[in-house]
Order: structure tokens, then C-alpha cells, then sequence
């Protein structure tokens, strides 16, 4: 198998789970109950905080477009697209900056950690990873 | 141009066509579509499983409608418990009529006391109000430590403070502190499956019997409709109680 077709399969597995995740969460806010929470244990903390909203709109609606517009430039990578890939880097490295945001936001401000933003976190930190193997794979693109 | 002819000098031809390219482009969006629908079930999947037995719409799509409403009298009561004149109210602590609504109950109930029970079952709008449902959450919690009624009178007299904000459940917690629950158990319960199985079974209970707007009343088991002011209101009320002794 050749490695951007391994790599864009990855992207598209972990943006699947990453749509699951933030659909969960969006669900499940869109009822008003609190969410249960596993092993961090402040979700409810975490997603009742001002910042769990941007504009007004849940962050985990935010989440779940990022996802679906990453497992769509993976799927069209792979159907012989490539620059698909490429051409979703920058909203990658976005994401993987407003997810460290997020995280310094739970560390310090909130002071709790929240499962399912901490499972989104590491599938956008492995996205980027693939995404950078990807880069290196294909050598550095035209500027 | 025949689909088939075209498939056919695509396949054989050396040039790209825009159909073959609007076909390669199917592929893709295709399968991003089954990924869609994929991620939508599975996490519909886990929500029904993690959360409330079922939604009440889905839940109410599986229950006979009965004939006529059937209205329990179960629920946070206050007044004469073994009183035979029952007035069941569906409210919701995000709705400023409700809020406005006890000051009324509290008035019947005072002249009544001996002859009325007053139920209150949970009806949060969750459409209209989005902490309704954990304001609903925050008086149950607050019943688990008997301090359900105590709640109720916080949440509608200080509605303005927390009806509009984001983090509504900072003040449901401080309402809990100031109350002297223990707020971390008042946390937990909060979160608590059981809790919201009731507030759902509340919800469909309101759902069969036709409730629309919050809050409703019924008066031993029947609604109270365009009931024109609160003499009105007392009056049905009078009139109910005599005919029950």
C-alpha cells in the first residue's frame, strides 16, 4: 500500500471517530443534560464553562465540521485527489491550535479535563502528525 | 449523450470527460456520506445506550395514546397528602409563567390547605430553553436531599440570574451551597441516569396527556383551559374541592 493511501485511510479512521465523539457531545447538549463522564470526570464542568460556546454556537459543533471537512479531503486523497490533503493542512494546524487553546483552557482556567475534549485533542494531534508524515513523504510542496 | 456509449469512450478514450470527472468526484462524496450517516448512528447509538432510557419522542411513538389522559398523582407534592381534590402542575423553571404560576398555587394552597394537594411534574422545553432541562436536573438533585421544594423557590425567584447564561450550572451549585446541601453529592446526583429516567417519564406523561405550554394545570385528572385569571383559577378550585366532599 503506498503511504499516502495509508495515511489518508488513517485521517479518514480518526476523523470517523472524531465525528462520533463531537456528534456524541453535540447530541447531547442539544437535549441540555449533563454529560456523563468517565475518567477526567469534568465534563460537566468543561462543557458548562463560557468557553464551551464560540459565537454562541457549542464547540463541538465546530469539532464535528472540522472532522467531516478532514475525512472528506482524506477520501478524495485517496480517489486520486491528493492535493486534497495538502490543501487541508492549514485548517489542521488551525484546529491543532485551538485544540492546545482548549487544552491550556481546561488545565488552567477550568481546572478540569473533559473525556471526550481530550479524546479530540489526541485524534487532531494525530491527524496533524499524519499530515506532517504526509508532507514529508511527498517533500515539501510549491510555495 | 447514452450512459452507456459514454462510459464506453471514457473507458476506451484517452481524453478526461467532465462525466468521468463528476464520477470520480461521486466516489468520494459517497463514501464521505456513509461516513456521515455511520458517525450519526454510532453516536445516536451511544446516547441511547449512556443516557435516558429514550427520548420522548421516540418514546411516545411506542405508547398506545389512551383515550382519555391519564394523569398520575405521583411526583413532588405539597398540601394535604390524602386530600381528594389533586391539582397537577407540568411547569418549567426556564419559563417566566411558571415562575409567576407559584405565587398563584401558593395562594390556593394557603386557602386550601386541607383540601388541595399540589403535584409538580417536570416539563423542561428544551427547544425554547436551554437550561431548563439542567435546571430540572439541578431541583431533583436538590430532592435527592430533600430539598426539592427549597429549590424549586430559588430556581423561579432568582430565574433571571441563570436563564440566559452559559454556565448556568455555576449558579445551580451555588444554589446548592447556599441551600447547605452537599454539593458535590448535589453534582453527582445531578448527572444521575435515574434522574433524568424520571424528568423523561415526567415529559411523556405530559406528552400523552396533550400538554403544549407550560405550565399546565389539571384538576383531578383534567386539564385547566382558558382559565381567564387567577379568581378563575381559585374559583375552579373551590368548585372541585366541593364536589369531592
Amino acid at each position: 500500500m503506498r503511504t499516502t493511501t495509508w495515511i489518508s485511510v488513517s485521517i479518514a479512521a480518526l476523523a470517523f471517530v472524531g465525528m462520533v465523539d463531537a456528534s456524541y457531545v453535540a447530541i447531547y447538549a442539544s437535549q441540555g443534560f449533563l454529560l456523563p463522564c468517565g475518567i477526567a470526570g469534568g465534563c460537566d464542568q468543561v462543557l458548562n464553562s463560557p468557553y464551551a460556546r464560540v459565537l454562541g454556537i457549542p464547540v463541538a459543533w465546530f469539532g464535528l465540521a472540522f472532522y467531516l471537512t478532514t475525512a472528506g479531503c482524506a477520501l478524495f486523497a485517496l480517489s486520486g485527489f491528493e492535493q486534497a490533503l495538502r490543501l487541508s493542512f492549514p485548517l489542521v494546524s488551525l484546529a491543532l491550535g485551538f485544540t492546545l487553546y482548549l487544552f491550556y483552557l481546561q488545565a488552567r482556567v477550568i481546572q478540569a479535563f473533559c473525556d471526550y475534549c481530550l479524546l479530540s485533542a489526541l485524534l487532531v494531534t494525530l491527524i496533524f502528525v499524519l499530515h506532517l508524515w504526509s508532507r514529508r513523504h511527498q517533500g515539501q510542496p510549491e510555495t | 449523450m447514452n450512459r452507456s456509449s459514454d462510459a464506453k469512450s471514457s473507458s476506451t478514450g484517452k481524453t478526461k470527460r467532465p462525466e468521468s470527472a463528476s464520477r470520480s468526484l461521486a466516489k468520494p462524496l459517497t463514501a464521505l456520506a456513509v461516513l456521515v450517516v455511520a458517525a450519526g448512528a454510532v453516536a445516536m447509538f451511544l446516547v441511547k445506550r449512556n443516557g435516558p432510557e429514550s427520548s420522548p419522542v421516540a418514546a411516545s411513538s411506542n405508547v398506545a395514546m389512551p383515550d382519555k389522559p391519564v394523569i398520575t398523582t405521583e411526583g413532588w407534592s405539597k398540601g394535604n397528602p390524602s386530600a381528594k381534590t389533586v391539582l397537577v402542575e407540568f411547569g418549567d423553571f426556564q419559563c417566566p409563567s411558571c415562575a409567576a404560576a407559584r405565587l398563584k398555587v401558593d395562594n390556593v394552597l394557603k386557602k386550601f390547605e386541607k383540601d388541595l394537594k399540589v403535584v409538580f411534574k417536570q416539563y423542561p422545553m428544551q427547544q425554547i430553553h436551554r437550561n431548563a432541562m439542567m435546571a430540572a436536573q439541578a431541583a431533583e438533585a436538590a430532592g435527592k436531599q430533600f430539598k426539592f421544594w427549597e429549590m424549586y423557590e430559588v430556581l423561579f425567584a432568582r430565574q433571571n440570574e441563570w436563564v440566559n447564561v452559559p454556565d448556568a450550572l455555576t449558579f445551580f451549585l451555588k444554589y446548592a451551597a447556599e441551600l447547605q446541601l452537599d454539593v458535590e453529592k448535589f453534582r453527582q446526583d445531578m448527572l444521575d441516569g435515574e434522574i433524568r429516567n424520571k424528568i423523561f417519564r415526567d415529559l411523556l406523561e405530559g406528552q400523552v396527556a396533550q400538554v403544549r405550554s407550560v405550565p399546565s394545570f389539571f384538576l383531578n385528572g383534567r386539564m385547566m383551559q382558558s382559565v381567564k385569571n387567577d379568581a378563575e383559577f381559585e374559583e375552579l378550585i373551590a368548585q372541585a374541592i366541593r364536589t369531592a366532599q
